[in-house]
């Protein structure tokens, strides 16, 4: 049974890491760093010299960092699949009976595959926005179901972790409301990048900042849900601290940890507006609100163990 | 939660990010490089649909992308006809970037022809020029002057779209037909379009 819930967490590791790779592949523009799937300009191992292109693809395609670091993307994504596959074997191994643990670990693993399969149509469509998105919440999606399996495993090996805590009823509210709230702004999120990225398309050499002042209320809104997270975050933090609250140490990690990375996150998302859209502070902007996301999954998770 | 797994936490965070900026400068730096030059054109004269006449010298101080077309063409034109008529929309601002489109059928594509076809485009101002001479003439300019095959035209003109530089100098080829690699074109005339105004 450990077994497993080392592989689980072995998986929520590396998906993050996926998900920053991916992140990075975005940022530094290398999406379309091979033209072709799954192959790189038709070889298993991509191309380091112009000369050894295909003649069925146009040579002004080729730039060799972006295609390095578009197929170590690929790479790391077909070794996370292999390792949610052995996560699900051991799942099925030693959890059969557990539904809660099987079932959210084997959808990850389906998704996975999914996930692949939008990564080739993300070549097909030329780095269409919409698929870009899905890409995306596909990912949070697929953490979100490791999170929670390997959550519920731990709870059987180690038996109710929160069997001591006593949450006011209130608590529900504030957890599902920071979910809702975060889901919410992931979506905003991404609006705004694939706005910005079809306006940087349509007005070539404006420069990032302008073109964001462009973009509408949307940045206003996530500015404002971004504060109320704060505020929620905060909030939760001061149910917890509760002498009578006696909460897990998991649940004080997770809301600690969450009240640190949205204030980060205020900041990074701030000075994208103020100073300059610089790929490394989207990459965090982007990689910390899934960090976000599965620390409301465990929130979530705990109080629900708490309840049983 | 213990120091150490702090610390730990940071560090690993500190380390994606080096390693991040490091990829995103390589990447940034490798998406700079303008393309070499692959050979000067020649000296030519055409006529627009305008009217006007055309020669090398209207190609210097500014960054030209130029194809081959004819009007009456079932197949490759009209997509690239529509992702130049795109180009030309996206760089409105940019006065000096101009579009060329020079007919391989110039025994049908008569001057008014090519008004017409321009307006079909949306062509609005002077960023854009149908351009046309007779037909040995751009059999040579196409042959020699820009390195495609010349003997099945007009049907078998190039699809490539043609970046030529502010000297009048061929910097690369593009898949005029395809997405992927007009994305690729945008990315060198901002390029080229920021090393020109510097």
């Amino acid at each position: 049974m450990k077994k497993y819930f080392r592989f689980s967490i072995i998986s929520i590791v590396f998906t993050y890491l996926l998900i920053f790779v991916g992140g990075l592949v975005r940022v530094s523009g290398a999406g379309m760093g091979c033209p072709d799937w799954p192959k790189c300009f038709d070889r298993w191992i991509p191309p380091t010299n112009i000369n050894q292109l295909p003649d069925y693809i146009d040579p002004e395609k080729f730039n060799l960092v972006l295609a390095w670091v578009e197929y170590v993307n690929r790479l790391f994504g077909v070794l996370v699949g292999l390792i949610i596959l052995v996560s699900c074997i051991y799942a099925v191994l030693y959890f059969k009976n557990y539904k809660k643990v099987t079932f959210s670990i084997a959808l990850a693993l389906f998704f996975t595959l999914v996930e692949g399969w939008l990564g080739s149509k993300l070549v097909d469509t030329v780095l269409n926005p919409i698929t870009i998105t899905l890409h995306l919440l596909l990912a949070l999606i697929i953490i979100g179901l490791i999170i929670y399996s390997s959550i519920e495993s731990y709870y059987i090996i180690k038996g109710n972790f929160e069997k001591n805590s006593v949450y006011p009823d209130r608590i529900q509210y504030v957890i599902l409301g920071i979910m809702t709230c975060m889901f919410v702004e992931i979506i905003i999120g991404t609006e705004i990048r694939g706005g910005l990225d079809i306006s940087r398309k349509e007005n070539p050499l404006i420069e990032s900042t302008i073109l964001l002042k462009m973009l509408g209320p949307f940045k206003y809104i996530h500015t404002i849900l971004g504060l109320i997270l704060l505020a929620l975050a905060y909030y939760l933090r001061k149910i917890i601290n509760d002498i009578n609250s006696s909460p897990s140490d998991y649940m004080v990690y997770a809301v600690n940890a969450m009240l640190a990375i949205i204030g980060i996150q205020i900041v990074l998302g701030e000075s994208l507006v103020f100073f300059d859209v610089r790929p490394l502070v989207q990459l965090f902007h982007m990689w910390f609100s899934s960090l976000l996301l599965g620390l409301s999954i465990m929130q979530y998770t705990c109080w629900k163990i708490s309840n049983s | 939660m213990k120091k150490i797994h702090l610390i730990i936490i940071l560090s690993l965070v500190a380390f994606l990010g080096i390693s991040a900026a490091w990829v995103i400068s390589k990447a940034t730096k490798s998406s700079q490089i303008l393309p070499a030059v692959i050979k000067q054109v020649p000296e030519f004269s055409l006529v627009s649909h305008e009217g006007e006449t055309f020669t090398r010298d209207s190609l210097l101080n500014k960054i030209s992308v130029l194809d081959f077309i004819f009007t009456s063409c079932p197949g490759p034109c009209p997509i690239m006809s529509n992702n130049m008529s795109k180009l030309y929309k996206q760089y409105k601002l940019h006065p000096d970037l101009q579009f060329l489109s020079i007919t391989v059928d110039p025994e049908y594509d008569s001057q008014d022809v090519l008004k017409i076809y321009a307006e079909a485009n949306g062509v609005y101002d002077k960023r854009w020029k149908f351009l046309r001479t007779d037909m040995e003439k751009v059999k040579k300019l196409n042959s020699d002057g820009f390195l495609f095959m010349s003997d099945n035209l007009p049907a078998g003109h190039s699809v490539k779209f043609v970046l030529i530089d502010g000297e009048g100098n061929i910097r690369q080829y593009y898949n005029g037909t395809d997405e992927a690699s007009i994305s690729i074109l945008r990315n060198h005339l901002n390029l080229f379009l920021t090393k020109l105004r510097s």
